[in-house]
C-alpha cells in the first residue's frame, strides 16, 4: 500500500474519533451563569419579554416575590416612562398588574393591584395625573413565562404599562 | 514484513481512539445505596396482643368432643329440653298474631299432654316457685309479641321471617328451660353443671362443686382475654363515617352458650340509639352487633362457663377514629 | 311425698345460696376493628316487562334498573367507605331479591348489606323504591320510594345514596349535589376560561359562559339558584351574579375599582366580596335586595378570601397584615379581628366547614403547598395533603370532603402544565382525581339540591 493512502486512513480514523467525542452531552455550564446575572435580589433585571413604549422607554418593572416595593432599577424605569408621558400629553395608560403562580389565586390578584398601583403612585410624584391612569389586576393568570422555574417566576412578578388610546 | 507493521499500527491506533471515545462513558454516576432499615428483635410473652389462636381451636375441640361424650351420657334428658321449645313456642302462638305456618302448628290437645310430661317427671315443687317462672315465660313472650305486630304492618312476606324468629324464641326459651329444671330436679342440677363446665363426670355431692367454684378465677385470664379481642377486631367494621369528637363507646351485654355462640344481645345506654342528633350512636351500635354477628361462635375460654357466659364487650371506636 | 319435698327444698336453698355467689360481669374492652370500607351488594333495580320498554323508548336506555344501581354503585364507591361487591357474584335475581332477599346467598358472598329496588313507570312518572336490608341481622333496615319525571333518573340514584349512606354511617350524605368549577384551555400564557358546572359524579356537564372573557372564582348561592364570581367582561374585573336558570348575568355593586373573591352568606340574602383601590383590599359585603353596601375590614393590608361561618355570626379571611398572608377571624360586623394561624408558612383561602367546627386552608410552606384543616381557634392543624401546586379547598355539604385543585409543573420547554379537581377525605384519606373533560380549577360545592 501507498504511504499517502495509510495516512489518508490514519486521519480519516482521528477525524473520525473526534467527531465522534464532540458528540458527548454538553455539559451545563451557560444556563445557570446565564440565570444568575438575570436575578438580582430576587428581582428580575433581564430583558426577556421587554417591549418598550419608545425609544429606550422600558415598559416594565419587576419585583421580588411577596413584594411591591420597587427598585432602584424600576424606579428608574418609572422615570423614563413619567418623562415620556409628560412629553406625550394626550396618551392615556392602563398599568397592569401581575403575579407568579407561586402563591393562592385571590391572594394574587390582590398582590398584583399593589404593585400595578405602587408604579402608579410613582410616576404620579412625577407629575403624572392619575385621571391618565387606571390600574388592573391579572393575579397569575397571564404569566409571560410559561415555565415552573424561579427565572420564569421572576419574569412574571411585574407591572407593565399600556397605551390605552 | 511492512505490512505487518502497518497492520498492527493501525490496530493501535484504533485501540488508543477507542479508547479516547469512552472515556465519558466510562466515567459512571456513584452508585447510591439504599437506605439503612432498623431491624428490632421482639420477643413475645405473654403481655402481647397476639391470640394464641392455634392452641385455643385445639382446646376447644378438645373440649367439644368431651362435650359429645357428656351429651349421649345424659341422652334421655337432653330429648325432653329439645321438645319445651318448641312447646313454649305454640302455646305463644295461639295468643298472638301471626303469619301463619300451618305446618308448625299442633293440635292443642297434644300441647297440654306434653307439657305435663316434664313437669311430671321433675320432683314436684312449690306452687310459688313455677308462678315464678310462668311470668318470666309471659314476659319474655311479650317483646316478641311486638316484634311480630310491628313486622306484620310493614306488609312483608317472607318465608324465611317466620324461621329467624322461631330461632330467637326459641333460644329465648332454652335459656328459660334452664331455670324451669334447675329447681325441679338436682339430678339434672349436678348434670348441667357438668355439661356447662365442660368437666369430666362428677358425681359428687353439691358441696364439693360449690367449692370448686368459689376457688375459679371471676375474670379471663389475659391469654384468653387477648385471644377473644383478637377475633373481634378482625370482625368489627368500624364505620368510617362516625363524628371523631363524639363518645364512641357502646356497651354491649352478651348471653352465651358453651360453644361461644350468642344466646342475646343487649345494647346497654338503649335510649341513645333514638336520641336526635345522636344517629352515630345506632350506626355505632348496629356495627358492634354485626361484628359479634359475624364472629359467632366467639373465641371462648374452655373452662369456667359460669364466669364468662355473661359477658359485656365494650365497644370503642376513639383509637380509631379519634384524629 | 313430703320428705322429698322437703328434701328437695333444702337442696335447692342451698343450690342457690350457692348459686348467688354472682361473678362480676366480665368486661372486654374491644378498642380495634378493620377500617375497611363495608361490604355492601347492590342488586340492580327490577322492573317488569313494560316499563323495561316504555323506557327504552322514552329514554333510549336498555336497563334503568340497572343504570340507577351503577350510580349507587359508583357514588358509595367513591366515598371510600363502602365497597360495593361485584354484580356477576349476585346470586338471586332483581325481582326475587327485591321481595324477599335470601340472607344466606348475600352472606354467602359476604356482604353485610343488600340494596335492591324496583323501577315503575306509571302516567309518564318515574317511581322508584328502594330497601336496604341489613344481610347479617335479616332484617330491612330502610324501604323508601321515590317518584319524579324520568329524566331526572341519575338524582334518584343519588338520592338513594343519600339514604343509605346515612343509615349506614349516621353522616347526612353528599351525593346529590352540583359542583361548579372553571373549565380551563389554551395555553398557559392565554388560558381559555369559562363556567361548568356538573353533577358531583361528573356527569351532565354544563357550560354557562362562552369563554371570550376570563372568568374566575365561583361560588354557589344556599338556595342554588344563583352562581358569583369574578368576571373580566370588558376588561373591567368585577364580581357578578348569573342566574344558572336564566342565564341572565349582573354586576354586583356600582365599585369604582376591581372587586373579586365573592362568596354568599349563608343565608343567601349577601355577597360578601374584597375590593381593592389604590393598593389596598379590603372586605365588603352588599345586600342583594336593598343593595346597601357595607365596608367589613378597614386597613392598609391586604384582605381577601372572605368565608362565612355556618350561622352566619363570624368570618373567616385571609389579611397579610401581620406581614404575610395569615389567616383571621372576626365577627361578620368586621369586630373583634383574631389571628388564628400561627405555624411556619404562608396560610391562604380560609373556608369554614358546614359543620362549623373546622376551617379548611391552603399552606405554602418552603416551596410546597398544603391543603389542611384547624380548628376555628387555630388549634389543631392536620395537613392532609402536600403537593407541587394545590389550593382553594372547598367542603362538601356534610363537611366531611374537600374538593381543591392542583397544577403541575411545566417542563423546560413550558410544556405539560394541566390543573385538574381533586377531592380527599377529612380523614386525609381516599384522594381522589375528578374527571372533567377539560382542564379545570376553581371548584365550589353546593349544598344538597334536596334542599
Amino acid at each position: 500500500m501507498e504511504l499517502s493512502k495509510i495516512y489518508k486512513n490514519t486521519f480519516l480514523i482521528v477525524l473520525l474519533g473526534f467527531l465522534l467525542t464532540a458528540c458527548a452531552t454538553q455539559k451545563k455550564v451557560t444556563t445557570d451563569q446565564k440565570m444568575d446575572s438575570q436575578i438580582q435580589g430576587d428581582v428580575y433585571t433581564g430583558t426577556d419579554g421587554v417591549k418598550y413604549l419608545a425609544d429606550g422607554v422600558p415598559d416594565r418593572v419587576f419585583f421580588a416575590t411577596n413584594e411591591s416595593v420597587l427598585t432602584t432599577a424600576s424606579r428608574e424605569t418609572l422615570r423614563k416612562q413619567a418623562k415620556w408621558l409628560r412629553q406625550n400629553s394626550e396618551v392615556t395608560i392602563v398599568i397592569e398588574g401581575h403575579a407568579d403562580e407561586r402563591g393562592t389565586r385571590e391572594y394574587n390578584l390582590a398582590l398584583g393591584e399593589r404593585r400595578a398601583n405602587a408604579a402608579k403612585d410613582y410616576l404620579m410624584t412625577y407629575g403624572i395625573s392619575s385621571s391618565r391612569m387606571t390600574v388592573l389586576s391579572y393575579g397569575k393568570e397571564r404569566p409571560v413565562d410559561s415555565g415552573s422555574t424561579p427565572l420564569a417566576w421572576s419574569k412574571n412578578r411585574r407591572s407593565v404599562t399600556v397605551k390605552a388610546n | 514484513m511492512y505490512k505487518n507493521i502497518i497492520a498492527s499500527s493501525g490496530l493501535h491506533l484504533g485501540v488508543i481512539i477507542l479508547a479516547t471515545l469512552s472515556l465519558p462513558f466510562i466515567s459512571k454516576k456513584p452508585i447510591e445505596l439504599p437506605p439503612l432499615i432498623s431491624v428490632e428483635l421482639i420477643q413475645i410473652t405473654d403481655q402481647t396482643n397476639i391470640p394464641y389462636a392455634p392452641k385455643a381451636k385445639k382446646i376447644i375441640e378438645k373440649v367439644k368432643k368431651k362435650q359429645e361424650k357428656l351429651i349421649s351420657e345424659q341422652a334421655p334428658p337432653k330429648k325432653v329440653k329439645k321438645e319445651k321449645p318448641k312447646e313454649i313456642l305454640k302455646i305463644s302462638k295461639k295468643n298472638e298474631i301471626v303469619q301463619d305456618n300451618a305446618k308448625a302448628v299442633p293440635t292443642p290437645d297434644k300441647n297440654k299432654e306434653k307439657i305435663k310430661k316434664p313437669k311430671e317427671e321433675a320432683i314436684p315443687l312449690p306452687d310459688k316457685k313455677t308462678d315464678e317462672v310462668k311470668r318470666k315465660e309471659e314476659t319474655k313472650q311479650n317483646p316478641s309479641k311486638e316484634k311480630k305486630l310491628q313486622k306484620k304492618i310493614k306488609k312483608i312476606q317472607e318465608e324465611q321471617k317466620p324461621k329467624l324468629e322461631d330461632a330467637k324464641v326459641k333460644q329465648v326459651s332454652e335459656f328459660e328451660k334452664k331455670e324451669i329444671f334447675d329447681p325441679q330436679n338436682i339430678a339434672a342440677l349436678i348434670d348441667k353443671s357438668k355439661e356447662e363446665m365442660g368437666e369430666t363426670t362428677k358425681k359428687s355431692d353439691k358441696i364439693t362443686q360449690s367449692q370448686d367454684k368459689n376457688m375459679e378465677f371471676s375474670g379471663l385470664t389475659l391469654s384468653e382475654e387477648d385471644a377473644l379481642k383478637a377475633q373481634i377486631f378482625s370482625c368489627w367494621s368500624i364505620p368510617l363515617g362516625l363524628p371523631y369528637n363524639e363518645n364512641l363507646l357502646v356497651r354491649i351485654k352478651l348471653k352465651l352458650k358453651p360453644d361461644g355462640s350468642v344466646i342475646k344481645t343487649e345494647v346497654l345506654d338503649h335510649a341513645r340509639m333514638n336520641k336526635p342528633g345522636e344517629s352515630f350512636y345506632k350506626v355505632l351500635a348496629e356495627s358492634a352487633i354485626r361484628a359479634i354477628q359475624l364472629c359467632q361462635p366467639l373465641r371462648v375460654p374452655t373452662k369456667g362457663y359460669e364466669r364468662w357466659k355473661d359477658l359485656q364487650l365494650n365497644f370503642d371506636a376513639r383509637e380509631m377514629i379519634g384524629g | 311425698m313430703e320428705v322429698n319435698e322437703k328434701n328437695t327444698l333444702f337442696y335447692f336453698c342451698l343450690f342457690l345460696i350457692f348459686q348467688t355467689k354472682s361473678f362480676s360481669l366480665i368486661e372486654v374492652d374491644i378498642t380495634r376493628g378493620n377500617l375497611d370500607p363495608l361490604p355492601v351488594a347492590v342488586s340492580p333495580l327490577f322492573s317488569d316487562e313494560q316499563t323495561h320498554s316504555d323506557l327504552k323508548k322514552k329514554l333510549n336506555i336498555n336497563d334503568l334498573g340497572l343504570e340507577i344501581s351503577k350510580v349507587v354503585e359508583n357514588n358509595l364507591r367513591q366515598s371510600g367507605l363502602f365497597n360495593p361487591l361485584n354484580k356477576d357474584a349476585f346470586l338471586q335475581k332483581p325481582d326475587i331479591a327485591h321481595l324477599k332477599p335470601r340472607f344466606e346467598d348475600w352472606a354467602l358472598i359476604k356482604s353485610q348489606a343488600l340494596i335492591t329496588g324496583k323501577v315503575i313507570l306509571k302516567d309518564d312518572k318515574l317511581r322508584v323504591e328502594f330497601r336496604l336490608w341489613d344481610v347479617l341481622a335479616g332484617k330491612e333496615m330502610l324501604a323508601l320510594a321515590f317518584t319524579t319525571v324520568p329524566k331526572n333518573w341519575r338524582r334518584i340514584g343519588h338520592i338513594i345514596s343519600d339514604k343509605v349512606y346515612e343509615r349506614l354511617t349516621g353522616e347526612k350524605g353528599y351525593f346529590d349535589t352540583r359542583i361548579i368549577y372553571v373549565s380551563e384551555e389554551g395555553p398557559k400564557t392565554q388560558r381559555i376560561k369559562k363556567l361548568a358546572i356538573m353533577d358531583q359524579d361528573g356527569f351532565n356537564n354544563k357550560y354557562l359562559t362562552l369563554g371570550n372573557e376570563l372568568v374566575l372564582t365561583p361560588r354557589f348561592s344556599p338556595t342554588n339558584q344563583m352562581v358569583t364570581y369574578l368576571s373580566y367582561f370588558r376588561n373591567l374585573p368585577r364580581v357578578y351574579l348569573l342566574d344558572i336558570e336564566t342565564g341572565i348575568q349582573e354586576v354586583v355593586g356600582d365599585f369604582p375599582g376591581m372587586t373579586f373573591a365573592p362568596r354568599f352568606s349563608p343565608d343567601g340574602n349577601k355577597v360578601i366580596m374584597s375590593f381593592a383601590k389604590d393598593g389596598n383590599s379590603d372586605i365588603y359585603t352588599m345586600d342583594l335586595e336593598n343593595r346597601i353596601v357595607e365596608r367589613i375590614t378597614n386597613h392598609p393590608s391586604i384582605d381577601t378570601s372572605p368565608s362565612y361561618s355556618p350561622d352566619g355570626k363570624y368570618i373567616t379571611f385571609n389579611s397579610d397584615r401581620s406581614g404575610y398572608q395569615q389567616i383571621y377571624v372576626m365577627k361578620s360586623d368586621g369586630s373583634k379581628v383574631k389571628r388564628i394561624s400561627f405555624g411556619n408558612g404562608l396560610y391562604g383561602t380560609p373556608v369554614w366547614s358546614p359543620r362549623g367546627d373546622l376551617i379548611a386552608f391552603t399552606k405554602l410552606h418552603k416551596g410546597r403547598f398544603y391543603i389542611g384543616v384547624m380548628r376555628t381557634d387555630g388549634k389543631g392543624e392536620r395537613l392532609l395533603t402536600e403537593n407541587y401546586y394545590q389550593e382553594a379547598p372547598s367542603w362538601s355539604p356534610n363537611g366531611r370532603v374537600l374538593i381543591f385543585y392542583r397544577e403541575t409543573k411545566t417542563d423546560s420547554d413550558g410544556k405539560g402544565f394541566s390543573a385538574k379537581l381533586w377531592s380527599i377525605d377529612l380523614t386525609g384519606y381516599n384522594e381522589r382525581l375528578i374527571d372533567t373533560e377539560t382542564d379545570a380549577s376553581d371548584p365550589s360545592w353546593s349544598s344538597l339540591l334536596t334542599n
